[in-house]
């Protein structure tokens, strides 16, 4: 069942291989597909209601109350705490009840306060938009999932996760690539000379471009990903968005690793002029966990 | 070419590429999952009990929710039914005004021959 991806809409993104072990914890429920229609109405209550709820940002291990400033959700900066159940904490801060909507500003705000949190803090970051109505209700998140979020909190000690995309400039590679193959180079000649007719070359010449640029943006990826292999834990490979993109990956860095990755990265980057890396970090690392609850009313 | 690093929220695209829909995720599934370097997937359930919450799902923003769901999802159930039942009266009519279209048709391709 390790094999039915949990990936919903994440299932595009989820193009690395897993290697999967599955361990499991407890009796899971059989998982049922996933039903592309959201929640039943029920379980979202009104969106306008006077009442103040509590945000989630993040859960961290912590026994003691911590406090991160004014920096949360909401226009005025609303103070993050912290709400306990035994060693674990939830990072949250107060925001009217409602529908929050993935504002830029609001989206920013949830990962701005992840990225305070984790100066100091191993985070599990909480995907965006989760209020709860009231304290309890989170204290009933936490121990409910006790297990879980140890686990993870545990290996994801120390790690940190870092961005990195790479383009490239498709037209020149193709120009590189008339020039160096010679089958494509022949054929490229064979349209211009051509009287009559192209459609069958030219549709020759289409297949054996895309061909080699796939091929091409396989080398690169595959030589990009061996390279960092002994800096970094673990990395995935997002889907790539857009034809420029060559590459979309993530990776989980230990702490003491940081600088030896950051060099390598730069490295790298560095012997390839003709592609663009988008290098982004340190981030929570959402990419590495993937924990999904389900709700349950008693 | 030279890189440098960028801090992760100055970007919106990576930030949105993150939040929506990784990290704890509360939904139908009950699964907790680690992708490391040796891709442990943990299942468990997870189930928190008498929850009453809020949730907002990325849903709006996501690419895989068709755009008219929410408008078709909204709508109450007497108000389709309604429609429903004017629809079909729509059909029946048509369906009786059809029945004489044929013979017009008939007599209109029959006209050149004669």
């Amino acid at each position: 069942m390790a094999k039915k991806s949990p990936a919903k809409k994440a299932a595009v993104k989820r193009a690395a291989p897993r290697k999967t072990s599955s361990v499991k914890l407890a009796s899971v429920k059989a998982p049922r597909e996933r039903a592309p229609i959201a929640k039943p109405a029920a379980d979202v209550p009104h969106a306008v209601d006077s009442g103040k709820g509590k945000y989630v940002y993040c859960v961290i291990q912590s026994a003691d109350l911590l406090k991160f400033g004014a920096a949360g959700i909401g226009d005025n900066g609303s103070e993050i705490h912290t709400i306990h159940y035994r060693d674990l904490a939830a990072v949250v801060s107060d925001v009217p009840l409602g529908i929050l909507d993935s504002t830029r500003e609001n989206v920013l705000a949830h990962e701005r306060v992840n990225e305070i949190v984790m100066r100091d803090h191993t985070v599990i970051p909480m995907s965006f938009g989760t209020i709860f109505k009231t304290r309890d209700d989170i204290v009933q998140l936490l121990r409910s999932a006790y297990d879980a979020f140890g686990d993870v909190l545990t290996k994801m000690r120390d790690k940190m996760e870092f961005g990195l995309k790479v383009l490239w400039d498709r037209d020149s590679v193709v120009k590189d690539i008339e020039d160096e193959d010679e089958g494509i180079h022949r054929l490229k000649n064979e349209i211009a000379s051509q009287k009559g007719s192209t459609y069958f070359a030219r549709m020759q010449y289409g297949r054996a471009i895309d061909a080699a640029l796939q091929q091409r943006s396989e080398r690169y990826g595959s030589e990009i990903l061996d390279r960092l292999r002994d800096v970094a834990v673990a990395s995935r490979i997002n889907k790539p968005i857009g034809d420029k993109m060559i590459m979309n990956a993530a990776f989980l860095v230990s702490r003491d690793l940081e600088t030896a990755f950051d060099s390598r990265v730069k490295n790298i980057a560095s012997e390839h002029d003709k592609l663009t890396f988008k290098y982004t970090g340190p981030w929570p690392p959402y990419n590495f966990v993937n924990i999904r609850l389900k709700l349950e009313r008693v | 070419m030279a890189v440098e690093r960028a801090a992760g929220g100055t970007s919106l695209i990576d930030v949105l590429d993150r939040v929506l829909d990784k990290g704890i995720v509360i939904d139908a599934w009950v699964r907790v999952s680690l992708v490391g370097i040796d891709l442990i997937t943990v299942e468990a359930r997870v189930v928190v009990a008498s929850i009453d919450t809020y949730l907002k799902y990325s849903e709006a923003v996501s690419q895989s929710v068709p755009v008219a769901r929410p408008a078709l999802e909204s709508r109450p159930y007497d108000e389709i039914a309604a429609e429903n039942q004017a629809l079909r009266a729509e059909l029946a009519s048509v369906a009786t005004a059809r029945q004489s279209i044929p013979r017009q048709t008939t007599a209109r391709r029959r006209r050149p021959g004669l």
